[in-house]
């Protein structure tokens, strides 16, 4: 290895580090690769870096990914746009990898570059390296392939375009389904490239192959490229190529098929327009709604409100809300479930009259469901339906269920309602609330998990912050510190937690007279775990409160916890006395 | 299309004539008799709804039990007629979409779940339809020639997409017909190795679940034992580009005792291949997963038993680098496992005849281990192995203890060294920069990023 005082040859010191062993130095120095370019100046990286770095790509995949990542922003450090296609050799090899990471790496590197490539260049080093790419003997050269054509085909000529719109048709009949899968992926990406004449014709047969398929997976993305193309067709066009297969496939035999198609059918009834979504698309969304298998029936569940939007509210009424009740109460949970989550959407899209009619009875079910999540994805949207026919009507079923999922057994559940609760008392407001959920956000402070007293107190925060410091006086204060005598250590310490979060919100007076000597208390308590909590509390407390009262108060409670017999009390109450002084002198 | 729409198309073609030495008349009618059974056998019941149907699902069963006898107790071959309602049959009855996975009911069971085998309820049918296709492709009065007409790669592709069957039953009767339908038609053999293959290479790079991996590769341990010697390039591709990979995927336990079959089944053919095999599991050694790491272990160890002493000898130092790091495994298993590679004899033997290349690699190792490993076990193996060499080669493990001493004192200062290099390399790149200010304006002279939609 050179010494420190000879010359250095960057390219010596890449390839005496590439040879070591370990492959964490191997990555560093692919990594530094722009630091070796830089050193080497633009025409050596040209020739000689670039040139070794083609030549060595048989280490492990994980250096050949970060080199395909580092050579796709590769392009100052050769000179600049004119000289990029001195990259394309390397990350063509590299785009022919076994390692999906690395080939995909590879590719989008290679599209990067190819965009800010001149047209000239692209005609004559871009386009040859897509050509042999999707020639290349094995299938992962023409997997690559697939997904540059986008990039090459805007700067072809004429022939050039011939010939790539056929190369890209054979590809999608590659005896390999790996390839066709590929070519059907990124039909879209090149599709939205090529001019509306041929859009017409040659892609719409290739696309009529690919749907054609007799290997599910292939015909999987076809349906993904089917709004992709709609979008791309002109309306009329979209009608007679992409509707009858849309159609076609929510009928295919394979609930795959027939789920993509759920998932993806509101965007190409955007493509359509109004009318033929009426004719064709509703009723084919109706039997998504309705079919065997209740993995399509959630996608379309969870569709809803989307499709609701694009249909005018009669229609909604009419065709979508009878199976938008026959769901709410479908045998799967997970269907109930994602109706849950879209359908509070539906109100505004219908109107007063009819949620109140149609709607409420649903919403009301769906709380009464037997599970959680159910329930939960329903109270999570209440603001929605709060704004159509406003709390009155909810309240009297939305109790019962929250107190249901307040004491739900399954701490997940609780956790997520009492995140919901902030919201809720916002909708519901401060009478309701006090009759009947405060009793609950305390019984939450002495939870058996963790994370639930955690979110306890920390809802506390967000109530005293929504109904102001004088109902926090009122309400929660007296009834957090009277559980400061609990017997079990670790709720005394949610209790120090909900101090410390209440104190900002309620100010320096309340702080003061009320928190403070219930902190200063603690700090004699016989559990060192708890001692040194009351030092982080008062640390966090000191700038809310006078100078004065830290001078008086809290300092002599920590110069006293900081002789503590506990090493870890000494250190806390060391940190915070530090702190301490640090304010002390800023203010 | 649909299968049950096309069901009468076999009757039109009914009519050709009967195999000769048959009286027209008495073939005609066993042949009719047949169809119609065969016929009565399409229509598909709905399994999901225990109790609709059930005279007709019974009869449809009876039905299919004579069929099975038919075949069986059969004393004249099997008309063209026959067979091509036969497999109509299978298709209409075999081929169908598998339904999603069942999610789990409640939310506590989701975390501990592990995966129950699932039992199609319909497999009371599927059963003998699947033992009336065995019989059919290994009675010899089916006549390959006549069947291979229905017995095509389309049938055979919808075939080989059952065996993702969650059903391990029905995995079970695929692997047996399949290795039936390898044997008797000659004439889809390559077909089969190149869809097998294609399931292969989607496992392994689209990173999907398959559940029958391990039934396909049981299959093909008897097909590749029937290859040919020397084996065609064809076949060591198929070992190289679709066996080897299938150590990548993180399920590779479901199916590690099937592909190390299939692979030393190559070694015993063509022994110079161990040495590509050995290359190929050092590629994709496991780095994080401890349990995989102790698998390829094994593997490994059986491959080498087969090895010869000159393929060996081409991979030793890659793959002695890659022991030594296992042998440094926190992961006390792993650990121990690379050490117990040392009791075996063979192996012992080559390192031992190598030993002036392989000791200096995992001599480092070793004397990491005494000093720092956590566990006992660890330990004195290590300690035995170190004992070993020394009893080996004392001269040489003196050598080697030397060397470590002084590649550690000198372990130090080669960081810093490597710390200045880059630091000097930095500088100069700097230095070099403003030869290349142009190059922060660069992008900004480049055509627009995305090309434009014409």
């Amino acid at each position: 290895m050179a010494t420190v005082d000879e010359p250095l040859y960057p390219i010596a010191v890449l390839i005496d580090e590439l040879k070591n062993e370990d492959i964490q130095l191997r990555l560093n120095s692919i990594r530094r690769l722009s630091t070796i370019a830089r050193a080497l100046g633009e025409e050596r990286t040209r020739k000689e870096l670039i040139p070794f770095l083609s030549e060595n790509n048989d280490d492990e995949d994980e250096v050949l990914l970060a080199m395909a990542e580092e050579l796709g922003v590769f392009i100052p450090y050769v000179g600049g746009v004119e000289h990029a296609h001195v990259l394309l050799p390397p990350l063509e090899t590299l785009s022919t990898v076994e390692e999906t990471c690395v080939r995909d790496k590879a590719v989008e590197s290679l599209c990067r570059i190819g965009a800010q490539m001149k047209e000239n260049d692209i005609v004559d080093f871009f386009i040859p390296v897509v050509k042999r790419l999707a020639s290349g003997e094995w299938f992962t050269a023409r997997v690559s392939s697939c997904g540059l054509f986008h990039i090459a085909y805007p700067s072809a000529t004429d022939p050039l375009k011939t010939e790539l719109r056929t190369i890209y048709g054979q590809l999608c009949q590659d005896d390999m389904p790996m390839v066709r899968r590929a070519a059907a992926s990124n039909l879209g990406k090149f599709a939205a490239t090529i001019e509306q004449s041929h859009l017409k014709t040659e892609i719409m047969s290739i696309f009529d192959d690919l749907t054609q398929d007799d290997q599910d997976s292939v015909r999987l993305l076809a349906v993904e490229g089917c709004a992709a193309l709609g979008k791309l067709l002109e309306p009329q066009d979209c009608v007679a190529h992409i509707l009858p297969v849309i159609v076609n496939f929510s009928q295919d035999k394979s609930w795959r098929v027939r789920y993509m198609v759920a998932n993806q059918l509101y965007e190409l009834c955007e493509a359509v327009g109004p009318e033929p979504t009426r004719a064709d698309l509703v009723p084919a969304y109706v039997r998504l709604l309705r079919d065997n298998e209740a993995e399509v029936r959630i996608a379309a569940a969870g569709k809803v409100t989307k499709f609701c939007r694009i249909l005018s509210p009669q229609l909604a009424v009419q065709h979508i809300l009878p199976c938008v009740k026959e769901l709410s109460s479908d045998s799967s949970q997970h269907v109930r479930s994602a109706l849950a989550s879209v359908i509070m959407g539906m109100a505004p899209v219908l109107g007063k009259d009819a949620t109140i009619e149609q709607l409420l009875p649903i919403f009301l079910s769906l709380l009464k469901d037997e599970f959680p999540d159910v329930r939960l994805n329903i109270i999570s949207k209440l603001d929605q339906v709060n704004q159509v026919i406003g709390i009155d009507l909810l309240s009297q079923s939305l109790l019962p269920a929250i107190v249901e999922l307040a004491e739900d057994r399954h701490w997940r559940v609780r956790l997520a309602i009492i995140e919901y609760i902030p919201l809720l008392a916002s909708q519901l407001g401060v009478g309701f609330f006090d009759d009947k959920l405060g009793a609950l956000c305390m019984q939450w402070l002495e939870d058996k998990v963790y994370s639930i007293r955690e979110a306890a107190a920390n809802n506390l925060k967000r109530l005293a912050e929504e109904f102001g410091p004088e109902w926090a006086m009122q309400h929660i204060i007296p009834q957090v510190l009277e559980k400061i005598n609990n017997p079990h250590y670790l709720y005394r310490m949610t209790i120090l937690q909900a101090i410390s979060l209440l104190a900002p919100v309620m100010g320096a007076e309340i702080t003061c007279q009320k928190l403070l000597p219930v902190v200063i208390n603690s700090s004699k308590d016989r559990v060192p775990n708890i001692k040194f909590n009351v030092a982080k509390v008062l640390q966090s407390l000191v700038p809310i409160l006078d100078q004065s009262v830290v001078e008086k108060t809290v300092k002599p409670c920590l110069v006293e916890l900081s002789e503590d017999p506990d090493v870890d009390v000494r250190y806390y109450a060391n940190q915070a006395l530090q702190a301490c002084d640090q304010i002390m002198m800023s203010s | 299309m649909s299968p049950r729409e096309n069901g009468s198309v076999g009757k039109p073609n009914a009519s050709p004539r009967s195999p000769s030495g048959v009286a027209a008349g008495e073939g005609r009618s066993r042949e009719d008799a047949f169809i119609q059974k065969v016929d009565i056998c399409c229509t598909v019941y709905d399994f999901a709804d225990r109790g609709k149907d059930s005279p007709e699902k019974e009869r449809k069963r009876q039905v299919l039990m004579s069929l099975v006898d038919s075949i069986g107790a059969a004393e004249e071959p099997l008309t063209e007629a026959m067979m091509s309602a036969c497999v109509h049959m299978f298709r209409v009855n075999l081929f169908r979409v598998f339904p999603p996975k069942v999610r789990s009911a409640t939310v506590g069971a989701s975390e501990t779940e592990e995966d129950e085998p699932f039992f199609d309820p319909s497999w009371y049918h599927l059963q003998v339809v699947y033992e009336l296709l065995l019989r059919f492709v290994t009675s010899p009065f089916v006549d390959p020639k006549v069947a291979r007409k229905y017995v095509d790669s389309s049938f055979v592709s919808k075939l080989l997409d059952l065996f993702d069957s969650d059903d391990p039953r029905e995995r079970d009767c695929l692997k047996t017909v399949l290795h039936r339908i390898y044997g008797k038609f000659m004439g889809n053999r390559p077909f089969i190795r190149k869809a097998v293959s294609n399931i292969f290479y989607r496992f392994v790079s689209e990173a999907d679940h398959h559940n029958g991996i391990a039934e396909l590769l049981e299959v093909f341990g008897s097909v590749i034992s029937g290859f040919a010697k020397p084996l065609k390039e064809e076949h060591k591709l198929f070992l190289w580009k679709a066996l080897i990979p299938l150590h990548k995927p993180k399920t590779v336990g479901v199916y590690l005792p099937q592909l190390t079959y299939c692979i030393t089944q190559f070694i015993e053919k063509e022994p110079k291949l161990a040495g590509t095999v050995i290359r190929g599991l050092l590629k994709y050694w496991p780095v994080t997963n401890s349990q995989k790491e102790m698998m390829f272990l094994g593997e490994l160890e059986e491959v080498l038993e087969l090895i010869d002493m000159a393929e060996f000898q081409k991979c030793m130092v890659p793959l002695f680098r890659r022991i030594a790091n296992c042998l440094n495994s926190s992961h006390f298993q792993v650990a121990e496992r690379a050490l117990f590679l040392w009791n075996n004899e063979h192996l012992f033997d080559m390192i031992s005849q190598n030993r002036q290349v392989i000791v200096p690699l995992v001599y480092p190792a070793l004397e990491r281990n005494a000093r720092l490993h956590w566990n006992q076990s660890v330990l004195n193996v290590t300690m035995n192995v170190r004992k070993m060499f020394f009893d080996m080669d004392e001269r040489l493990l003196l050598a080697c203890q030397s060397n470590f001493q002084v590649e550690e004192e000198k372990r130090a200062a080669t960081e810093e060294r490597r710390r200045l290099t880059w630091e000097q390399l930095e500088r100069n790149a700097d230095a070099f920069q403003p030869a290349n200010t142009s190059f922060p304006a660069a992008p900004s002279s480049a055509p627009p990023v995305v090309p434009t939609v014409t």
